[in-house]
């Protein structure tokens, strides 16, 4: 379950990435498909960082004298990510169900306190759920595995710029 | 970090340095890249001076032109994503339909032409031509002095076939006269005795009421503006420039106290500085003025919005 849900936060994070990378760059009205395609590709990019951290973890798993203690690890060191990590997504997804109400003032607010913060602070809530993992694990391999997806996820803005000022 | 606090108060945005054009003509004029960055140092402004450094420039010195526009446009369309994430399009409906309805209903006749004042790429005449539920007699039009950025509101507007135009004008000097004049973030430029004047013409031009929508000055607002400028705008220029417009804005009495010095034959008010009536100031807010004649049916159409339009006069 645990697993599950990181990789779930991990795929919303990289769709609104996606999103995000792609803002601004189009100056049409309507662009629901501009940035349904910039979110699709920002989860599929999304996908790779968690494969590859993935099949890593595997890998130590299968080579590891002590599989279930490397597993216990992994899942403590999870844990701790996703109560950094559940409560700062709780927040953004309450104020996407504000922006659904009609009110040009209720969606300005919602930038204002929430959108535009929230994206500045999220290189700072990636870093602190992965250095209090890495505070509770016992295991080399898990610190090595959260500073790779920490690597991994907060570089996905940069390869997508890449791409799209390509 | 971008040092948030060593803007002049009164000093220019980079985007109203780097390209001049004759008033009169509408032709464009050289600008030395040297004299840019004086003026900018001259200010005590070393972000914006390093900035036109980067800038590409032709051999005698000149901005290159080409390079200058391409940027402007970059710039305008990293705005639209700030205007798009605050909902500017809405605003603005909101406010012109109650006005719309009351011209038409004063028994005006022919079509009623909103012009958008220093429109940049459009997006506002677009977003109108697009989503709002206006009368047919309604006509959209931008004006700018920029060549490059009305290519782009042309080009862009041609893409989604959207029923507006745009041309490079004098807006007060229109073969088809506006009824409505609009605009998004202009009024600041306009420094000292020039926002008088501005108003005056709207008063010759004959238009029969004007939004003018401009960022809201409060306590918060130099860091508001920071932080979004620094969280979703890419282009150094549009950064700098957004803070400093929300630095240099005007308050909501001088706005008020300008249009009714210069344009006395329009009732105006200001609308939208607080939340709900709450003490939570808005990071944009509007002056509106209209004949007196329209006031009565712009009023009754407002319905609950009325709370947030100042005393009307």
């Amino acid at each position: 379950m645990i697993f599950i849900l990181l990789w779930v936060l991990a795929t919303l994070d990289s769709a609104f990435t996606g999103y995000r990378e792609a803002a601004g760059r189009s100056a049409l009205i309507n662009k629901r498909s501009y940035y349904r395609r910039a979110m699709i590709k920002g989860a599929l990019l999304g996908q790779t960082a968690v494969v590859s951290t993935g099949l890593i973890g595997l890998m130590a798993v299968a080579t590891s004298s002590r599989p279930q203690s490397m597993i216990t690890d992994f899942e403590s060191a999870g844990e701790r990510m996703l109560y950094v990590y559940v409560p700062y997504a709780v927040i953004i997804l309450i104020a996407f169900l504000v922006r659904i109400i009609p009110s040009v003032d209720l969606r300005s607010i919602t930038s204002t306190v929430i959108f535009g913060p929230f994206t500045l602070l999220r290189p700072l809530v990636a870093f602190a759920g992965v250095s209090w993992a890495i505070l509770a694990s016992s295991k080399a391999a898990t610190r090595i595995l959260c500073v790779l997806v920490l690597c991994l996820m907060l570089s996905l803005g940069q390869v997508l710029r890449w791409t799209n000022s390509k | 970090m971008m040092n948030l606090f060593s803007f002049p108060k009164g000093g220019p945005e980079i985007s109203d340095e780097i390209v001049a054009f004759d008033p009169e003509t509408l032709q464009r004029k050289p600008v030395k890249k040297a004299d840019v960055i004086a003026t900018f140092l001259a200010l005590d402004n070393r972000r914006a001076a390093a900035i036109v450094e980067e800038m590409a420039e032709d051999s005698d010195g000149t901005l290159n032109e080409s390079a200058a526009d391409k940027l402007l446009v970059k710039v305008h369309c990293e705005m639209q994503r700030m205007s798009e994430e605050f909902q500017h399009g809405e605003r603005a409906a909101q406010l012109l339909e109650p006005i719309i309805e009351a011209i038409v209903e004063a028994g005006h006749e022919g079509p009623v032409r909103i012009v958008d004042i220093g429109c940049g790429t459009g997006f506002v005449i677009r977003w109108l031509a697009a989503r709002a539920k206006f009368s047919k007699v309604v006509e959209l039009m931008g004006v700018d002095f920029n060549t490059a950025l009305v290519a782009q509101a042309n080009t862009l507007a041609g893409k989604e076939k959207l029923n507006c135009r745009f041309v490079v004008a004098n807006a007060f000097r229109l073969k088809e006269p506006a009824t409505i004049f609009i605009s998004t973030g202009v009024l600041h430029h306009f420094r000292g005795d020039h926002l008088t004047e501005l108003f005056r013409l709207h008063e010759s031009a004959r238009v029969r009421a004007f939004v003018h929508f401009d960022f809201h000055p409060s306590f918060f607002a130099p860091f508001g503006s920071w932080l979004f400028h620094e969280a979703r705008m890419r282009e150094p220029l549009a950064k700098h420039d957004g803070v400093l417009s929300a630095v240099r804005a005007y308050p909501s009495v001088d706005l008020l106290a300008a249009a009714r010095v210069g344009a006395p034959a329009y009732s105006s008010a200001i609308y939208g500085t607080q939340l709900w009536g709450l003490p939570i100031p808005r990071a944009f807010h509007s002056l509106v003025g209209m004949l007196p004649q329209l006031r009565e049916g712009f009023i009754s159409r407002m319905g609950n919005k009325i709370r947030s339009l100042g005393v009307i006069e």
